[in-house]
């Protein structure tokens, strides 16, 4: 007995060092920010990812463009101004007088290292992956402060794009990701204890307004409950992401459009759903605004597009289809007159923990398509099942499908959107539309009020004449700030957190 | 000793091998990371070319052989998703998981033994049913469900402990707290059921009959004989606290084996769940054999056999 507790003894002496306190409470302009998960790199080329751009995107490194969140207008950044010399040519003015944190100079051979970085195909850099896939670019430095972009294709938004890269220092290894991001930010990466916190220090010599907070530390909690409690308590100061059941103090909580879009797709390709009537049918079913406030939270918008209000080609136009089952079954008594086999069995795939209550909400949806007459099986996948149904190929033998899916376009413009959505060449379309095609191949060489006006005339179309998917709501965030703080999200508050926006009471 | 090692070693190895295997293709049945990694709308052909850059398009068996190649040295894979070692991933968690288990397995037998004792002192006593009512009732409420409304409680509402996190000893109550309520309901049940039986033994008989204190009796003549079962459910919680581990990491943002094994999972991130799991077979292996020497240390009957 004696040896045991000595045994036992022995192991609490062991472990002491480490329990003993180590926990500083913050300065007034510290805050401490919580976030869902951690990241797992802090790479710059990976910065469009929500978790890494959280933390570094324009606090330590920055983009060459900008696009305001409310109206999809692109501002400058680090590129002063820029101009369209041919189809395949854009020169950008560079800001002079700006310092990378390691000392070296940002100009025009430093944004090329930085584009050649994040377009190396040998390291897997989202900002490549997601924007610049199909194309080659090159750049070329023109002075110190100008640099020249050729591209292989037509490219009239690549100032939207240039909002996408970040400058890094020429330090940063090419070929390898790196877990030290050195940018031109009002921050610098102070501090990165793997699993436990990343600190971000205010740096002296920043080119624009000295932000107010001198420190940021970043933690993280998978529960939303645990978030929550930490900033109700004073432990955080910001949760960018709470769950709608942990929103429950108004003066602490915000809700705020976080660009995603929900919707059921139809595959339009699979009798009975290649009738557009069954199509129209399952929109009236749908009681949008029954959902509201029940399943959803009741500050989402429904929706009759895939793009959030803010996107360069949402339609203002377009309105939602209202809740009408005696519509609803007259279509489908029509469809049945015409041949449609609208008792055969559609398959409802929905996916665990797409967002609060993706659950409960294709079971609603189940519900009132059944009450109007159709055979809707539910399906629930987890995240890697869904991922390969929602991809082309698509299996030649399947049942007719809704799919349930949220979509997220927070970049300026539907062209992220459209195409991979709706064109018949899209990874993700279930509809094959040569108007539609043309729509959409016109507006992405366009540039201005065309391209918009072409957009929004495709989304017309897809909405009242392709009918592939039944929209539901553009959906909101929570973020929780603790009353200290003046700060608000916005719907850019999914994909960064911008520290020089926070400020004290 | 050392050839009792060496075969208990042999023994384990097989486990091991087992154990990678299965690991290896359980893992990789619930799909390959790509559309978790890349974003949802990259390209076909991105997708392609990152499945072939880690090797996810290779058959199966040309993948296995592969890994088995690259363990043997000692080689355990890239994280993908870190951009690190997966081994240095998992060895950077790893000490915060032991800490957390040494300190809750020596409160869990601190606790059950002094409290299993009492009750076995006087079967169907006030004592024995108040503490059997609560250890039994700690130790069937669901782990998540008391963690989060531990924090709940003592933090947010009551303001007397942090919500979460490492730091201070003050860090430490709440987790352990949740961790330590199984393990003890379960070993204070053990402590008290063998207790009564040595307490009806003979030689307690002829102690009592010799007029020894019923402190000498409990803690030194009954407690040293029973301690053999207890030893061995120890053993057998201490196993099963990785298992809450996974949850009381999760909830409090520990930095642990446990947290760092369920993102791995979720993210498809096979290296570093391999590394992982290896990492916590080897601790599981060492731990039977240091259980197997306290053995001998407690029962001198042992060591002749």
């Amino acid at each position: 007995m004696r040896k045991l507790l000595k045994l036992c003894l022995g192991a609490a002496v062991i472990a002491a060092p480490s329990i003993l306190p180590s926990y500083a409470w913050s300065a007034s302009t510290d805050i401490t920010v919580v976030l869902e998960t951690q990241p797992d790199q802090l790479d710059p080329c990976q910065s469009s990812k929500s978790q890494v751009g959280k933390v570094i995107k324009q606090n330590v490194v920055e983009t060459l463009t900008e696009i305001n969140p409310e109206n999809g207008q692109i501002k400058p950044r680090l590129a002063t101004e820029w101009k369209q010399v041919d189809d395949l040519t854009w020169r950008f003015k560079l800001r002079q007088g700006v310092k990378f944190h390691d000392g070296t100079p940002f100009n025009a051979a430093a944004v090329k290292y930085s584009l050649e970085r994040t377009l190396d195909k040998s390291i897997d850099c989202e900002i490549r992956v997601k924007y610049f896939g199909g194309m080659t670019l090159t750049a070329t430095p023109i002075s110190d402060d100008e640099i020249e972009f050729k591209t292989n294709t037509p490219q009239p938004i690549l100032p939207t794009l240039m909002g996408t890269v970040v400058a890094m220092s020429t330090a940063t290894p090419m070929g390898k990701i790196t877990r030290e991001p050195i940018g031109t930010g009002p921050y610098k990466l102070a501090q990165w204890v793997p699993g436990q916190r990343i600190v971000l220090e205010r740096t002296n010599d920043y080119w624009g307004d000295k932000p107010k907070v001198t420190k940021a530390t970043y933690i993280w909690r998978s529960e939303s409950a645990v978030r929550a409690a930490m900033v109700a308590s004073g432990e955080a100061d910001i949760s960018p992401n709470i769950a709608v059941q942990d929103a429950t103090d108004p003066s602490m909580d915000f809700s705020f459009l976080n660009s995603e879009t929900s919707r059921l797709r139809i595959d339009a390709a699979i009798p009975p759903l290649n009738d557009v009537r069954v199509r129209l049918a399952l929109n009236y079913a749908t009681d949008r605004e029954g959902m509201k406030g029940t399943i959803f939270s009741k500050q989402v918008i429904a929706s009759a597009q895939h793009v959030v209000p803010g996107i360069n080609g949402h339609n203002p136009d377009l309105k939602p289809y209202p809740y009408d089952p005696a519509k609803a079954k007259a279509l489908l008594k029509e469809a049945k007159a015409a041949g449609t086999p609208i008792d055969r069995e559609i398959v409802l795939v929905g996916r665990y923990n797409l967002y609060p209550n993706s659950e409960e909400s294709v079971q609603a949806l189940q519900a009132m398509y059944e009450a109007v007459g159709l055979k809707v099986k539910l399906r629930m996948t987890e995240a890697a099942e869904w991922y390969k149904l929602l991809f082309k190929p698509f299996a030649k033998d399947r049942q007719p499908t809704l799919f349930q899916e949220q979509h997220d376009n927070n970049n300026g413009d539907a062209v992220f959107t459209i195409y991979v959505k709706y064109h018949s060449q899209g990874g993700q379309s279930t509809i094959s539309d040569p108007e539609l095609d043309k729509l959409i191949d016109e507006a992405g060489r366009s540039t201005g009020e065309k391209r918009t006006k072409l957009y929004q005339e495709a989304f017309k179309r897809i909405h009242e004449v392709d009918v592939p998917d039944v929209s539901l709501f553009h959906m909101v965030g929570f973020t929780r700030v603790n009353k200290r703080l003046d700060f608000r999200p916005s719907i850019a508050t999914n994909s960064e957190l911008q520290l020089s926006l926070v400020g004290f009471k | 000793m050392t050839g009792y090692i060496l075969r208990r070693g042999g023994q384990s190895l097989l486990a091991f091998v087992f154990l990678l295997v299965l690991v290896f293709f359980l893992a990789r049945m619930t799909g390959d990371p790509t559309n978790l990694f890349l974003p949802m709308d990259a390209p076909m052909d991105q997708r392609i070319a990152f499945a072939e850059r880690h090797g996810f398009n290779a058959p199966m068996y040309v993948q296995f052989g592969r890994y088995i190649y690259d363990v043997l040295h000692f080689d355990f894979g890239q994280s993908i998703f870190q951009g690190r070692p997966a081994m240095d991933a998992a060895l950077n968690a790893f000490p915060v998981t032991l800490k957390l288990a040494l300190v809750t397995m020596f409160l869990a037998m601190f606790f059950s033994i002094l409290i299993g004792s009492l009750s076995a002192f006087r079967p169907g006593g006030m004592f024995d049913r108040i503490a059997s009512m609560v250890t039994i009732t700690g130790a069937s409420a669901p782990d998540f469900w008391v963690a989060i409304v531990a924090i709940l409680v003592f933090s947010v509402s009551l303001g007397l402990l942090p919500t979460s996190g490492m730091g201070s000893v003050w860090h430490w109550i709440l987790p352990v707290g949740v961790l330590l309520i199984r393990p003890l309901g379960l070993m204070t049940q053990v402590v008290r059921a063998s207790m009564i039986g040595a307490l009806a033994s003979s030689y307690v008989k002829t102690a009592r009959a010799k007029g020894a204190s019923n402190r000498r009796i409990i803690f030194l003549h009954a407690l040293r004989n029973s301690l053999l079962t207890v030893v061995t459910v120890a053993g057998d919680q201490a196993a099963a606290l990785v298992n809450g581990a996974v949850v009381v990491e999760t909830v409090f943002g520990w930095p642990g084996i446990g947290n760092l094994m369920i993102s791995a999972i979720k993210q498809r991130d096979f290296a570093v769940v391999q590394a992982c799991i290896l990492l916590t077979a080897f601790a599981i292996f060492v731990m039977n054999i240091l259980i197997d020497f306290a053995y001998t240390r407690i029962d001198p009957r042992v060591r002749t056999t």
